[in-house]
């Protein structure tokens, strides 16, 4: 009896070893057919390349970065902008821009990734923002052999940093150049503008009720300084902190810059009698400009800028 | 009734003086010796409006909780654990996602969620052998549970701006009221207390037990009618003001009537004026504890009433 038991055991694992060795030999065949080059120049075992990301981490990456994943749709910009977006596999479903982006394959939302769906992309690397539940997903995409790479730009030259590295470990170096070099001219037009005018005090308006606003680990700050102008609450402490409307009242902000969505297209009631409303300095701005730390900082920033300083910005009108 | 008039002397008393500190505090200092155009709109414009909220509020849950207590017989009755203050809430819920600008049926179809709520529990919980704690509490749990995956899945159609400002009022939110909010939630507060207070005899006698309560003449039906419909139309009202402002209506009647004892003429009216005393002084540590920042009212009401709801429960 207990003879038979064994022989059942030892058959089941053979079989079980002849099924793994099955699919194993199934996927690379796969794998093959998908990259014909892959085999004929094998990457060198040498190059191991390290990188770090935002968070400080060291990243590994043993040969070429063929397929990856974007947790975010300031990701995914960064990703296209480095000359990648043709190696993105999976990405959010708020992932809209560049119009490329909504034809790939989605992989749910920023906060709520399928975990599943991510792996069975193998992807080579998954780049996430902070915004993502970082800890839990690295682990389980680490132990799949799935890098993981942290964006948290806070300057526009954070972004430029980002666009290089994302360049780098995807191997897009030659497109991601010029784009950069552009952008940062882009920047600098900009800035000698604005660098001497007088600094406007912006409160800018994420949502009407509950009030929220950017404070000061928000990555606007920097880009409103270039802009020629201030937020009235760049010392309350976090990235989007709801403030209390006594608090926003008394800023008495020179310009208020709202977060265009339905909800948020006039200023709260509390800024009624602040100059901004009086003066009608109240503007709006695609909330995807102003949301995500990628590329489109910088359309965000002209922006800005035209309308904070419309004296020095005219002639281009 | 001399020794209530007392009561409420003294209570009114302690509730300006809660009400003019609420007042005083604030994410930004007030000095009312010299009041310019500024402090003038924080302190009227802001501030005041949302103090006489909190009142109102505060008292509208307490006395829906001291009349649920009493007519179920039941300590741990209370309108957000029965559901009723997720009824309401639904029922607000639809009327932001289908008829947003239409003011009027925020507080119409919560009242008519908190209604639909309370009898689906009261039914849930009914047995032959009358109602235990056990039934009640699992009855109230399985309706709010129910009520909430439906919130959540009305949420999905909210776009982001949207569901921001419906998760904050979700969780207790006296900051985005409106001046009509105000108004509806003060004519509730008055009606409700009134009308609850107006059945206290009818719900001491029923405390004993219905059929005692029966044979002194009390209409047991019509008494029952009148203190869920009330409670039913002061949750409404407040949940469509304030979002879901938890523990109030539980813990404010056990306060009174470990005080004062459990006569009801008694522990209505003053479960108002203490309910109301409570949602100012919680509120003002929503709005001071991080200034400029603020938290939801009712995480610090839930806070305060989740550890006293388990000390309640354990001594039962």
């Amino acid at each position: 009896m207990i003879k038979e038991v064994q022989i059942t055991i030892r058959l089941l694992i053979l079989a079980a070893v002849f099924v793994a060795a099955a699919c194993s030999g199934s996927t690379t065949s796969n794998a093959v057919l998908d990259v014909p080059g892959s085999q004929e120049a094998p990457t060198p075992v040498s190059s191991i390349r390290n990188f770090m990301d935002d968070l400080g981490r060291n990243i590994e990456v043993k040969g070429e970065v063929r397929r990856v994943v974007s947790l975010a749709p300031s990701v995914t910009e960064l990703v296209f902008a480095a000359g990648g977006g043709d190696r993105l596999v999976g990405v959010t479903s708020f992932c809209d821009f560049p119009e490329q982006a909504k034809g790939i394959a989605k992989i749910g939302d920023t906060m709520n990734p399928n975990m599943e769906t991510i792996v069975a992309m193998k992807p080579d690397m998954v780049f996430v923002s902070t915004a993502s539940q970082v800890e839990a997903f690295t682990k389980t995409l680490e132990q799949n052999g799935i890098l993981v790479y942290v964006t948290n730009p806070t300057t526009i030259d954070g972004v430029f940093y980002n666009i290089r590295q994302i360049a780098d470990i995807l191997g897009t170096t030659d497109k991601a150049e010029p784009m950069i070099a552009a952008l940062r001219d882009r920047v600098g037009k900009v800035w000698t503008k604005t660098r001497p005018a007088e600094k406007v005090r912006v409160f800018v308006q994420i949502s009407r009720e509950p009030l929220f606003t950017i404070g000061r680990d928000s990555f606007l700050n920097e880009p409103l300084a270039k802009a020629g102008a201030i937020s009235a609450t760049v010392d309350v402490e976090t990235a989007f902190p709801r403030l209390s409307k006594e608090s926003a009242l008394v800023l008495r902000p020179e310009a208020i810059i709202l977060s265009d969505s339905e909800d948020n297209r006039e200023p709260n009631e509390v800024f009624k009698d602040s100059p901004a409303v009086k003066n009608g300095r109240v503007y709006r701005i695609d909330a995807d400009l102003i949301s995500r730390p990628g590329p489109r900082l910088v359309d965000a920033l002209e922006k800005l800028a035209a309308m904070l300083h419309p004296d020095l910005f005219k002639r281009e009108e | 009734m001399n020794k209530l008039l007392r009561y409420i002397f003294i209570l009114s008393l302690a509730l300006l003086a809660v009400l003019f500190s609420a007042a005083m505090l604030g994410a930004e200092s007030v000095n009312i010796l010299s009041l310019d155009e500024q402090t003038r709109s924080i302190l009227f414009d802001i501030r005041l409006p949302r103090i006489f909220l909190a009142a109102c509020v505060g008292a509208s849950l307490a006395v829906a909780g001291a009349g649920l207590q009493a007519l179920l017989r039941n300590p741990l009755a209370e309108p957000y654990l029965l559901g009723v203050s997720n009824g309401a809430a639904l029922g607000t819920m639809v009327a932001f996602v289908f008829f947003g600008a239409f003011e009027w049926s925020r507080p119409v179809l919560a009242f008519a969620g908190a209604g639909l709520a309370s009898v689906a529990v009261y039914q849930m919980a009914r047995s032959r052998a009358g109602m235990s704690v056990e039934r009640l509490v699992l009855s109230g749990v399985i309706v709010t549970t129910f009520l909430s995956s439906i919130i959540v899945m009305l949420t999905t159609v909210l776009d982001a701006a949207r569901l921001r400002s419906f998760t904050f009022w979700l969780l207790g939110d006296l900051s985005q009221a409106s001046t009509m909010g105000i108004y509806v939630s003060f004519a509730a507060a008055i009606i409700g207390t009134l009308i609850i207070a107006s059945q206290a005899r009818g719900l001491n006698l029923m405390m004993v037990g219905e059929r005692d309560a029966r044979d002194f003449g009390v209409e047991v039906g019509r008494v029952r009618l009148l203190v869920f419909g009330a409670a039913s139309l002061v949750v409404g009202a407040a949940v469509a003001a304030s979002g879901s402002v938890g523990y109030v209506g539980l813990i404010v009647p056990h306060i009174v009537r470990l005080t004062i004892g459990s006569d009801n003429r008694l522990v209505v009216p003053l479960s108002a004026i203490v309910g109301a005393m409570f949602v100012v002084l919680a509120d003002t540590v929503a709005r001071t504890a991080i200034a400029p920042r603020e938290l939801p009212v009712g995480a610090i009401t839930a806070l305060i009433g989740a550890p006293l709801f388990i000390y309640l429960l354990r001594r039962n």
